[in-house]
């Protein structure tokens, strides 16, 4: 083998991947962080600006409300999808018949792309042409119709509803993934020392799932981070930004207002807020096996 | 060991989970065939007759052989350039001898980073390089398609790669193979199942993606699949209708593309999350 791994070799073949990976992905973090210390419009040169784009986010509104926003979604959408998709595994992994069909199903929200995710719910959740003010209305129960999108309070909640409908598949067949490797002797111990469902599901199961909880908890949480088409198609952030997300309003600000320099700050501030909740999770979770 | 009513249940839950995930498919597949006034005015009726209107319309207003044309024609650019340097990049970490051996995983690790690198940041400055070198229309999607998949492409073919016995090589080259032979003529046709995994998660990834593609897409005729679904928002600023049929147009083809590759497609999204 090692006669035909020469130098040039080597160089040869890895160069073309390590040159689109810097140059499509290395550099550009650089860049955007780069002209998140920037004023710049487009036109011209870009200015520096020190950090006064991040001193403007404490003081941008905005900011606060996309901010509050993404943590709102990042909560409902964690605990829902943790739970849920956790409970369904353990329903699915039962030898049920029809049960490999109902995964397909219920995978397939995953595979769709999310502008038509977004499209979608816009035919149940809209206030005046969706199915459940409708239903609501038919049924006599119209002082439940709310705005679930597009109003002032409910977007942030609706879109982890969304975001739970298009992951819920996903993370269901990576717990089933997990649930698959535990050993049948383990489960049959406990059973034998008469363990019930629930005690099983507590003191086995769980221990014994950890990395896979955690490999689903950080799918969560930076799956939270990309959510993008959904709010655009539902939203667009309005009414007056009220629903905006950290990742649409950096977006907005970058593409709508052509102030690069401030969307910058705001997709640094996104970048870097994402890594440190991945961090803090897998500290707490690391100190919690030691 | 499951007494029968708890069965009963079980599949209760099951049923009804299922039909609420299935449920918005079905209400859109409901709502198309139905006038964009009775939309309006009766959203919870059901259509009469099958009034194929809005797919007439849909097809009046989105060009989609354009649209698909122009999605298959960056899915094929992208999937060829990616496939032939990240099979190159991990024939080397995978199966070449490093005398620095931290080197090696260095390169391996710098190159999976990539996983955890959300594509909102990168979308101003790709666009500015893209611009620096001339890219434009459909062809500037290719790089930031072809570098947002090597993470992923890395992390399964090398683990693959690592997994065929070395001896493989070594017979090969008594044989009086070359590297070229080696690689193209031993190694890669045990490499297909991988590849294939590759090819199908990929292409639904550039079939899906819009971020890219709205940042990087000024002219229509450039327009791919997910561009054309936000584009009737604009368009039909009243026909619901149009948009439910046109959002079918999209997902029907992409079902069936699940139905038939569904393994690959359920390897490749879990693969990409469990081994990253």
């Amino acid at each position: 083998m090692h006669w035909l791994s020469k130098r040039k070799y080597k160089i040869g073949l890895l160069i073309p991947t390590l040159l689109v990976y810097s140059v499509f992905i290395v550099i550009p973090i650089i860049i955007a962080v780069g002209y998140s210390f920037t004023k710049y419009s487009g036109i011209g040169k870009a200015r520096f600006y020190g950090l006064s784009n991040y001193i403007r986010l404490f003081s941008d509104k905005v900011f606060w409300i996309s901010l509050k926003n993404t943590m709102i979604i990042f909560v409902l959408a964690f605990v829902l999808l943790l739970t849920i998709s956790f409970l369904v595994a353990l329903l699915l992994n039962n030898r049920l018949a029809g049960a490999d069909f109902s995964k397909a199903l219920v995978f397939s929200p995953a595979i769709i792309a999310p502008i038509i995710v977004g499209i979608i719910w816009v035919y149940i959740l809209d206030p005046n042409i969706g199915i459940i003010n409708n239903v609501l209305d038919a049924i006599g129960a119209s002082s439940l119709k709310h705005k679930w999108i597009g109003g002032e309070v409910f977007s942030p909640y609706s879109i982890a509803v969304i975001y739970f409908w298009q992951q819920l598949g996903y993370l269901v067949t990576i717990f089933i993934a997990g649930l698959k490797m535990i050993p049948g002797d383990v489960l049959e111990a406990a059973q034998i020392d008469g363990a019930s469902g629930v005690q099983k599901v507590r003191y086995v199961i769980i221990p014994m799932m950890r990395t896979t909880i955690s490999t689903v908890s950080v799918l969560i949480i930076t799956g939270v981070f990309k959510i993008f088409e959904i709010v655009q198609q539902t939203t667009g952030g309005g009414p007056n930004h009220l629903s905006e997300t950290l990742v649409t309003y950096s977006y907005s600000m970058t593409f709508s207002s052509s102030d690069y320099g401030y969307g910058m700050s705001l997709a640094t501030f996104t970048f870097i807020l994402s890594l440190v909740i991945t961090g803090i999770y897998s500290r707490i979770t690391r100190e919690k096996e030691a | 060991m499951v007494s029968k009513k708890k069965k009963t249940i079980m599949y209760l839950i099951m049923i009804l989970i299922t039909l609420v995930v299935v449920f918005p498919f079905l209400w859109m597949l409901v709502l198309s065939f139905k006038s964009n006034s009775d939309i309006l005015s009766s959203p919870l009726s059901l259509p009469k007759t099958l009034n194929l209107d809005n797919y007439k319309n849909a097809l009046h207003t989105l060009d989609f052989i354009r649209l698909y044309g122009n999605t298959f024609f960056v899915c094929i650019i992208s999937l060829v350039v990616e496939l032939i340097i990240t099979f190159f990049s991990s024939f080397v970490l995978a199966r070449m001898e490093f005398r620095n051996k931290k080197m090696q995983k260095l390169i391996y690790g710098f190159l999976i980073m990539g996983l955890s690198i959300s594509p909102f940041i990168l979308l101003f400055p790709v666009y500015k390089i893209n611009v620096l070198l001339g890219l434009r229309g459909k062809i500037a999607l290719v790089f930031p398609y072809v570098a947002t998949s090597i993470s992923f492409n890395t992390l399964l073919l090398v683990g693959y790669l690592k997994s065929l016995p070395s001896e493989i090589d070594e017979a090969a080259i008594i044989d009086g193979c070359g590297i070229w032979d080696l690689m193209f003529r031993v190694i890669l046709p045990m490499t297909k199942p991988v590849i294939a995994t590759i090819v199908i998660f990929n292409v639904l990834y550039i079939w899906n993606e819009f971020p890219f593609a709205s940042v990087m897409l000024r002219d229509v005729s450039d327009y791919t699949l997910s561009m054309g679904a936000s584009f009737f928002k604009g368009t039909y600023t009243v026909d619901y209708g149009g948009i439910v049929a046109s959002s079918i147009m999209i997902i029907i083809p992409e079902l069936i593309f699940y139905g038939i590759f569904q393994k690959n497609i359920v390897e490749g999204m879990t693969a990409g999350a469990v081994k990253g």
